[in-house]
Protein backbone atom coordinates (compact mmCIF):
# COMPACT_ATOMS: atom_id res chain seq x y z
CA UNK A 1 0.00 0.00 0.00
CA UNK A 2 1.00 3.47 -1.13
CA UNK A 3 -1.38 5.49 0.00
CA UNK A 4 -2.96 5.61 3.28
CA UNK A 5 -7.29 6.00 2.56
CA UNK A 6 -9.35 9.21 3.03
CA UNK A 7 -11.09 7.30 5.70
CA UNK A 8 -7.45 6.78 7.64
CA UNK A 9 -6.43 9.70 7.16
CA UNK A 10 -9.40 11.36 8.67
CA UNK A 11 -9.10 8.58 11.70
CA UNK A 12 -5.39 10.14 11.84
CA UNK A 13 -6.57 13.54 12.33
CA UNK A 14 -9.35 13.09 14.51
CA UNK A 15 -6.35 11.23 16.63
CA UNK A 16 -4.54 14.73 16.40
CA UNK A 17 -7.37 17.07 17.26
CA UNK A 18 -8.35 15.83 20.61
CA UNK A 19 -4.43 15.00 21.57
CA UNK A 20 -3.75 17.25 24.98
CA UNK A 21 -0.72 19.10 24.76
CA UNK A 22 0.96 20.96 27.16
CA UNK A 23 1.58 24.50 26.97
CA UNK A 24 4.26 25.42 25.05
CA UNK A 25 5.78 27.80 27.65
CA UNK A 26 5.51 28.31 31.56
CA UNK A 27 3.52 30.57 33.07
CA UNK A 28 6.44 32.66 34.62
CA UNK A 29 7.86 33.45 31.43
CA UNK A 30 4.43 34.92 30.45
CA UNK A 31 4.08 36.59 33.87
CA UNK A 32 7.53 38.07 33.08
CA UNK A 33 6.13 39.44 29.74
CA UNK A 34 3.32 40.94 31.05
CA UNK A 35 4.65 42.43 34.19
CA UNK A 36 7.24 44.17 31.77
CA UNK A 37 4.58 45.40 29.88
CA UNK A 38 2.35 46.87 32.99
CA UNK A 39 -0.49 44.12 32.18
CA UNK A 40 0.28 42.51 35.23
CA UNK A 41 -0.36 45.05 38.26
CA UNK A 42 0.51 44.76 41.97
CA UNK A 43 -2.63 44.87 43.78
CA UNK A 44 -2.95 48.16 45.56
CA UNK A 45 -4.28 46.76 48.76
CA UNK A 46 -1.43 43.94 48.51
CA UNK A 47 1.17 46.88 48.93
CA UNK A 48 -0.85 48.54 51.28
CA UNK A 49 -0.45 44.94 53.48
CA UNK A 50 2.96 44.13 52.39
CA UNK A 51 3.83 47.74 53.63
CA UNK A 52 1.80 47.89 56.72
CA UNK A 53 2.83 47.54 60.58
CA UNK A 54 2.19 44.48 61.95
CA UNK A 55 -0.13 45.59 64.79
CA UNK A 56 -1.74 47.28 62.07
CA UNK A 57 -2.37 43.96 59.98
CA UNK A 58 -3.22 42.46 63.75
CA UNK A 59 -5.79 44.86 64.62
CA UNK A 60 -7.35 44.55 60.74
CA UNK A 61 -7.21 41.08 61.34
CA UNK A 62 -9.14 41.08 64.37
CA UNK A 63 -11.98 43.89 62.81
CA UNK A 64 -12.41 40.67 60.43
CA UNK A 65 -12.74 38.13 63.32
CA UNK A 66 -15.18 40.21 64.83
CA UNK A 67 -16.99 41.67 62.28
CA UNK A 68 -17.00 38.11 60.86
CA UNK A 69 -19.06 37.13 64.04
CA UNK A 70 -21.09 40.02 63.90
CA UNK A 71 -22.35 39.35 60.04
CA UNK A 72 -22.56 35.45 60.99
CA UNK A 73 -24.67 35.88 64.07
CA UNK A 74 -26.63 38.36 62.44
CA UNK A 75 -27.63 35.84 59.61
CA UNK A 76 -28.33 33.10 61.62
CA UNK A 77 -30.90 35.70 63.59
CA UNK A 78 -29.00 35.52 67.05
CA UNK A 79 -28.54 38.72 68.72
CA UNK A 80 -25.15 40.00 68.46
CA UNK A 81 -24.26 41.58 71.87
CA UNK A 82 -22.89 38.73 73.92
CA UNK A 83 -20.75 36.77 72.01
CA UNK A 84 -19.24 39.55 70.52
CA UNK A 85 -18.32 41.43 73.80
CA UNK A 86 -17.49 38.42 75.80
CA UNK A 87 -15.01 37.59 72.53
CA UNK A 88 -13.71 41.18 72.26
CA UNK A 89 -13.34 40.96 75.88
CA UNK A 90 -11.22 38.20 75.66
CA UNK A 91 -8.61 39.62 72.98
CA UNK A 92 -8.67 42.82 75.05
CA UNK A 93 -10.70 45.09 72.83
CA UNK A 94 -13.32 47.49 73.58
CA UNK A 95 -16.22 46.49 71.10
CA UNK A 96 -19.65 48.87 70.33
CA UNK A 97 -22.23 46.63 69.28
CA UNK A 98 -23.78 47.70 66.06
CA UNK A 99 -26.98 49.19 66.24
CA UNK A 100 -28.89 48.32 63.56
CA UNK A 101 -28.28 45.74 60.88
CA UNK A 102 -27.07 48.39 58.36
CA UNK A 103 -24.18 48.63 60.90
CA UNK A 104 -23.09 45.32 61.51
CA UNK A 105 -19.27 45.89 61.06
CA UNK A 106 -18.59 46.90 64.73
CA UNK A 107 -16.01 50.10 65.37
CA UNK A 108 -13.50 49.45 67.57
CA UNK A 109 -12.82 52.69 70.01
CA UNK A 110 -9.84 54.07 69.52
CA UNK A 111 -9.68 55.83 73.55
CA UNK A 112 -7.17 53.31 74.47
CA UNK A 113 -9.76 52.01 77.33
CA UNK A 114 -8.00 48.77 77.65
CA UNK A 115 -5.19 48.83 79.53
CA UNK A 116 -2.13 48.14 77.15
CA UNK A 117 1.49 48.82 78.72
CA UNK A 118 2.86 49.98 74.99
CA UNK A 119 2.05 49.05 71.58
CA UNK A 120 3.95 45.92 71.70
CA UNK A 121 1.87 44.19 74.11
CA UNK A 122 -1.19 45.36 72.56
CA UNK A 123 0.02 43.42 69.41
CA UNK A 124 0.58 40.81 71.06
CA UNK A 125 -2.71 40.42 72.98
CA UNK A 126 -4.08 41.22 69.13
CA UNK A 127 -2.07 38.15 67.68
CA UNK A 128 -3.25 35.61 70.60
CA UNK A 129 -7.13 36.85 69.76
CA UNK A 130 -6.37 36.25 66.15
CA UNK A 131 -4.58 32.98 66.88
CA UNK A 132 -7.33 31.82 69.28
CA UNK A 133 -9.72 32.68 66.28
CA UNK A 134 -8.12 30.53 64.15
CA UNK A 135 -8.39 27.44 66.43
CA UNK A 136 -11.44 27.80 67.32
CA UNK A 137 -12.78 27.86 63.77
CA UNK A 138 -11.42 24.75 63.24
CA UNK A 139 -12.83 22.83 66.02
CA UNK A 140 -15.74 24.44 65.17
CA UNK A 141 -15.92 23.55 61.68
CA UNK A 142 -14.74 19.68 62.26
CA UNK A 143 -17.01 19.59 65.38
CA UNK A 144 -20.46 21.13 65.32
CA UNK A 145 -21.70 20.16 61.38
CA UNK A 146 -25.26 19.85 62.94
CA UNK A 147 -28.10 21.31 60.69
CA UNK A 148 -26.78 21.96 57.38
CA UNK A 149 -28.90 21.66 54.76
CA UNK A 150 -29.66 22.82 51.14
CA UNK A 151 -31.61 26.22 52.35
CA UNK A 152 -28.26 26.82 53.92
CA UNK A 153 -26.19 26.52 50.87
CA UNK A 154 -28.52 28.63 48.96
CA UNK A 155 -28.06 30.98 51.62
CA UNK A 156 -24.60 31.15 51.42
CA UNK A 157 -24.30 30.85 47.68
CA UNK A 158 -26.48 34.07 47.50
CA UNK A 159 -24.08 35.93 50.12
CA UNK A 160 -20.96 35.01 48.34
CA UNK A 161 -22.68 36.39 45.33
CA UNK A 162 -23.39 39.88 47.21
CA UNK A 163 -20.19 39.41 49.16
CA UNK A 164 -18.10 39.90 45.39
CA UNK A 165 -20.16 42.97 44.27
CA UNK A 166 -19.07 44.24 47.49
CA UNK A 167 -15.27 43.51 47.24
CA UNK A 168 -15.54 44.77 43.39
CA UNK A 169 -16.85 48.29 44.82
CA UNK A 170 -14.05 48.11 47.84
CA UNK A 171 -11.60 47.59 45.33
CA UNK A 172 -12.55 50.37 43.09
CA UNK A 173 -12.56 52.50 45.91
CA UNK A 174 -9.62 51.44 46.87
CA UNK A 175 -8.19 52.67 43.51
CA UNK A 176 -9.59 56.12 44.68
CA UNK A 177 -8.08 56.02 48.38
CA UNK A 178 -5.51 53.07 48.41
CA UNK A 179 -4.30 54.57 51.80
CA UNK A 180 -7.48 55.26 53.28
CA UNK A 181 -8.07 52.87 56.36
CA UNK A 182 -11.61 52.91 56.53
CA UNK A 183 -11.90 51.96 53.08
CA UNK A 184 -9.44 49.29 53.79
CA UNK A 185 -11.01 48.17 56.77
CA UNK A 186 -14.36 47.76 54.71
CA UNK A 187 -12.67 45.72 51.95
CA UNK A 188 -10.76 43.67 54.37
CA UNK A 189 -13.95 42.42 56.27
CA UNK A 190 -15.71 41.97 53.10
CA UNK A 191 -12.70 40.15 51.73
CA UNK A 192 -12.65 38.05 55.06
CA UNK A 193 -16.24 37.01 55.23
CA UNK A 194 -16.35 36.04 51.44
CA UNK A 195 -13.50 33.28 52.49
CA UNK A 196 -15.19 32.36 55.03
CA UNK A 197 -18.44 32.18 53.17
CA UNK A 198 -16.61 29.98 50.24
CA UNK A 199 -15.65 27.76 53.20
CA UNK A 200 -19.12 27.22 54.52
CA UNK A 201 -20.52 26.67 50.53
CA UNK A 202 -18.56 24.05 50.35
CA UNK A 203 -19.16 22.48 53.61
CA UNK A 204 -22.62 24.36 54.95
CA UNK A 205 -22.63 23.92 58.54
CA UNK A 206 -24.40 26.18 61.04
CA UNK A 207 -22.44 27.88 63.72
CA UNK A 208 -24.08 26.96 67.38
CA UNK A 209 -21.56 28.25 69.15
CA UNK A 210 -22.03 31.51 67.62
CA UNK B 1 -12.07 26.18 37.11
CA UNK B 2 -14.15 28.20 34.85
CA UNK B 3 -13.06 31.17 33.79
CA UNK B 4 -16.11 33.64 35.09
CA UNK B 5 -16.98 37.29 34.58
CA UNK B 6 -15.31 38.28 38.20
CA UNK B 7 -12.15 36.99 36.91
CA UNK B 8 -12.28 38.63 33.56
CA UNK B 9 -12.66 42.01 35.63
CA UNK B 10 -9.89 40.76 37.81
CA UNK B 11 -7.27 40.27 35.05
CA UNK B 12 -8.49 43.15 32.85
CA UNK B 13 -7.44 45.22 35.96
CA UNK B 14 -3.98 43.66 36.13
CA UNK B 15 -4.67 40.90 38.60
CA UNK B 16 -1.42 38.15 38.01
CA UNK B 17 -4.03 34.97 39.60
CA UNK B 18 -7.10 35.59 37.16
CA UNK B 19 -4.88 35.92 34.36
CA UNK B 20 -3.20 33.04 34.94
CA UNK B 21 -6.08 30.99 35.66
CA UNK B 22 -7.35 31.93 32.30
CA UNK B 23 -3.70 30.89 30.41
CA UNK B 24 -4.22 27.39 32.56
CA UNK B 25 -7.32 26.97 31.10
CA UNK B 26 -6.86 28.05 27.95
CA UNK B 27 -3.03 27.47 27.03
CA UNK B 28 -3.58 23.75 25.86
CA UNK B 29 -5.39 24.52 22.98
CA UNK B 30 -4.57 28.08 22.00
CA UNK B 31 -0.87 26.69 22.22
CA UNK B 32 -1.73 23.53 19.83
CA UNK B 33 -2.89 25.94 17.60
CA UNK B 34 0.08 27.84 17.38
CA UNK B 35 2.25 24.77 17.62
CA UNK B 36 0.91 23.35 14.39
CA UNK B 37 0.95 26.31 12.30
CA UNK B 38 4.81 26.69 12.92
CA UNK B 39 7.69 24.10 11.88
CA UNK B 40 9.67 24.77 14.65
CA UNK B 41 8.98 24.14 18.28
CA UNK B 42 11.13 27.17 19.19
CA UNK B 43 9.60 29.40 17.08
CA UNK B 44 6.36 28.18 18.34
CA UNK B 45 7.23 28.92 21.89
CA UNK B 46 7.96 32.57 20.86
CA UNK B 47 5.07 33.34 18.89
CA UNK B 48 2.54 31.62 21.92
CA UNK B 49 3.71 34.69 23.91
CA UNK B 50 3.55 37.08 21.31
CA UNK B 51 -0.02 35.28 21.11
CA UNK B 52 -0.22 35.57 24.55
CA UNK B 53 0.33 38.84 25.18
CA UNK B 54 -1.97 40.31 22.64
CA UNK B 55 -4.65 38.13 24.13
CA UNK B 56 -3.96 40.18 27.65
CA UNK B 57 -3.48 43.16 26.27
CA UNK B 58 -6.95 42.41 23.76
CA UNK B 59 -8.70 41.63 27.16
CA UNK B 60 -10.59 45.16 27.92
CA UNK B 61 -12.14 44.55 24.09
CA UNK B 62 -13.78 41.36 24.96
CA UNK B 63 -17.43 41.84 24.80
CA UNK B 64 -18.58 38.55 25.26
CA UNK B 65 -20.34 38.07 22.13
CA UNK B 66 -18.48 34.58 21.78
CA UNK B 67 -16.97 32.34 24.00
CA UNK B 68 -13.91 33.36 25.97
CA UNK B 69 -11.85 30.43 24.07
CA UNK B 70 -13.52 31.01 20.35
CA UNK B 71 -12.49 34.70 20.80
CA UNK B 72 -8.67 34.36 22.04
CA UNK B 73 -8.34 31.45 19.67
CA UNK B 74 -8.94 33.82 16.93
CA UNK B 75 -6.47 36.17 18.22
CA UNK B 76 -3.96 33.05 18.15
CA UNK B 77 -4.54 31.97 14.69
CA UNK B 78 -4.16 35.66 13.24
CA UNK B 79 -1.09 36.63 15.47
CA UNK B 80 0.48 33.33 14.23
CA UNK B 81 -0.31 33.83 10.76
CA UNK B 82 1.23 37.47 10.75
CA UNK B 83 4.37 36.52 12.23
CA UNK B 84 4.99 33.49 10.21
CA UNK B 85 4.34 36.26 7.10
CA UNK B 86 6.51 38.87 8.71
CA UNK B 87 9.31 36.15 8.76
CA UNK B 88 8.63 35.22 4.87
CA UNK B 89 7.34 31.38 5.48
CA UNK B 90 4.27 31.24 4.00
CA UNK B 91 4.85 33.02 0.91
CA UNK B 92 5.35 29.95 -1.07
CA UNK B 93 2.06 28.04 -1.06
CA UNK B 94 2.86 25.49 -3.47
CA UNK B 95 3.99 21.71 -1.58
CA UNK B 96 7.46 21.68 -1.26
CA UNK B 97 8.94 18.57 0.52
CA UNK B 98 11.73 19.97 3.09
CA UNK B 99 14.91 18.70 4.24
CA UNK B 100 14.34 16.47 7.16
CA UNK B 101 17.32 17.91 8.92
CA UNK B 102 14.87 20.57 10.05
CA UNK B 103 13.30 17.83 12.22
CA UNK B 104 13.88 19.25 15.94
CA UNK B 105 13.90 17.27 19.00
CA UNK B 106 10.53 15.26 20.06
CA UNK B 107 8.96 14.69 23.11
CA UNK B 108 9.25 11.26 24.60
CA UNK B 109 5.89 11.10 25.54
CA UNK B 110 4.33 11.85 22.52
CA UNK B 111 2.77 8.51 20.64
CA UNK B 112 3.89 7.04 17.58
CA UNK B 113 0.96 8.58 15.49
CA UNK B 114 1.45 12.10 17.20
CA UNK B 115 4.96 11.97 15.56
CA UNK B 116 3.86 10.77 12.99
CA UNK B 117 1.77 13.99 11.91
CA UNK B 118 3.55 16.18 13.23
CA UNK B 119 6.75 14.77 11.24
CA UNK B 120 4.16 14.70 8.08
CA UNK B 121 2.96 18.10 8.37
CA UNK B 122 6.82 19.79 8.73
CA UNK B 123 6.82 18.44 5.45
CA UNK B 124 4.49 20.33 4.11
CA UNK B 125 4.67 24.14 2.62
CA UNK B 126 3.64 26.58 4.95
CA UNK B 127 0.48 27.33 3.06
CA UNK B 128 -0.52 23.93 2.77
CA UNK B 129 -0.09 23.09 6.14
CA UNK B 130 -1.57 26.52 7.46
CA UNK B 131 -5.18 25.32 5.47
CA UNK B 132 -4.73 21.95 6.90
CA UNK B 133 -4.76 22.76 10.45
CA UNK B 134 -6.90 25.56 10.34
CA UNK B 135 -9.48 23.06 7.61
CA UNK B 136 -9.20 19.41 8.89
CA UNK B 137 -7.83 20.12 12.41
CA UNK B 138 -9.41 23.48 13.65
CA UNK B 139 -12.97 23.24 11.82
CA UNK B 140 -12.21 26.64 9.61
CA UNK B 141 -14.31 27.58 6.32
CA UNK B 142 -12.50 27.18 3.39
CA UNK B 143 -14.69 31.06 3.22
CA UNK B 144 -12.79 31.80 6.34
CA UNK B 145 -9.30 30.59 5.35
CA UNK B 146 -9.19 32.20 2.38
CA UNK B 147 -9.62 35.72 4.80
CA UNK B 148 -6.56 34.56 7.02
CA UNK B 149 -4.44 33.37 4.57
CA UNK B 150 -5.23 36.14 1.48
CA UNK B 151 -6.39 33.68 -0.81
CA UNK B 152 -9.36 32.79 -2.38
CA UNK B 153 -11.69 30.01 -1.45
CA UNK B 154 -10.44 27.51 -4.26
CA UNK B 155 -7.14 27.99 -3.69
CA UNK B 156 -7.95 26.94 -0.02
CA UNK B 157 -9.72 23.86 -1.15
CA UNK B 158 -7.03 23.41 -3.69
CA UNK B 159 -4.26 23.67 -1.63
CA UNK B 160 -5.92 21.36 1.06
CA UNK B 161 -6.11 18.86 -1.41
CA UNK B 162 -2.58 18.81 -2.20
CA UNK B 163 -1.92 18.39 1.41
CA UNK B 164 -4.10 15.95 2.08
CA UNK B 165 -2.53 13.82 -0.69
CA UNK B 166 0.77 14.27 0.47
CA UNK B 167 -0.08 13.41 4.27
CA UNK B 168 -2.08 10.11 2.92
CA UNK B 169 1.66 9.24 1.43
CA UNK B 170 3.57 11.14 3.89
CA UNK B 171 1.45 8.92 6.80
CA UNK B 172 1.54 5.12 4.48
CA UNK B 173 4.06 3.80 7.53
CA UNK B 174 0.88 4.21 10.35
CA UNK B 175 -0.81 1.17 8.67
CA UNK B 176 -0.04 -2.41 8.81
CA UNK B 177 -0.67 -5.16 6.61
CA UNK B 178 -4.26 -5.44 7.66
CA UNK B 179 -5.07 -2.13 6.69
CA UNK B 180 -5.53 -0.90 10.60
CA UNK B 181 -4.47 2.30 11.65
CA UNK B 182 -1.46 1.74 14.72
CA UNK B 183 -0.75 3.43 17.36
CA UNK B 184 2.81 2.64 18.71
CA UNK B 185 2.63 1.34 22.19
CA UNK B 186 -1.44 1.45 22.63
CA UNK B 187 -2.15 -1.30 20.02
CA UNK B 188 -4.65 -0.05 16.72
CA UNK B 189 -6.43 2.67 17.15
CA UNK B 190 -9.09 0.81 14.88
CA UNK B 191 -9.99 -1.13 11.87
CA UNK B 192 -10.12 0.70 8.57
Amino acid sequence: MSHLSEEQLDQVIAAERSREQAPLNEWRTIAARAREEGLIRESQSSRWWASSQPWLQSAAAVLLLVGGIAIGRATIGLPSNAGLQSTAQASGVSVTPPASTAARVPAISASGDASFASVNDAAETLHRAVTDYERASQFLAANNTTGGNSDSLSMYLDRAAALDKIVNATESALRTAPHDPVINQYYLATMGARAATQQLVTQPVVLRGF
Amino acid sequence: MPFDQLDLKRAIAGDERAMQRLWSQHAPHIDAVVRRLCDDSELAADISQEVWMQIFRALPSYRGDSLFGTWAHRIAVNRTLNALRKIRRIAKLEVDIEDDSAMTEQDSDRTFVAESIEEAMRKLSPGARAVFVLHDIEGYTHGEIGEELGITSGGSKSQLFKARAKLRKLLVHLVDESSTVVVKGKGHVAPV
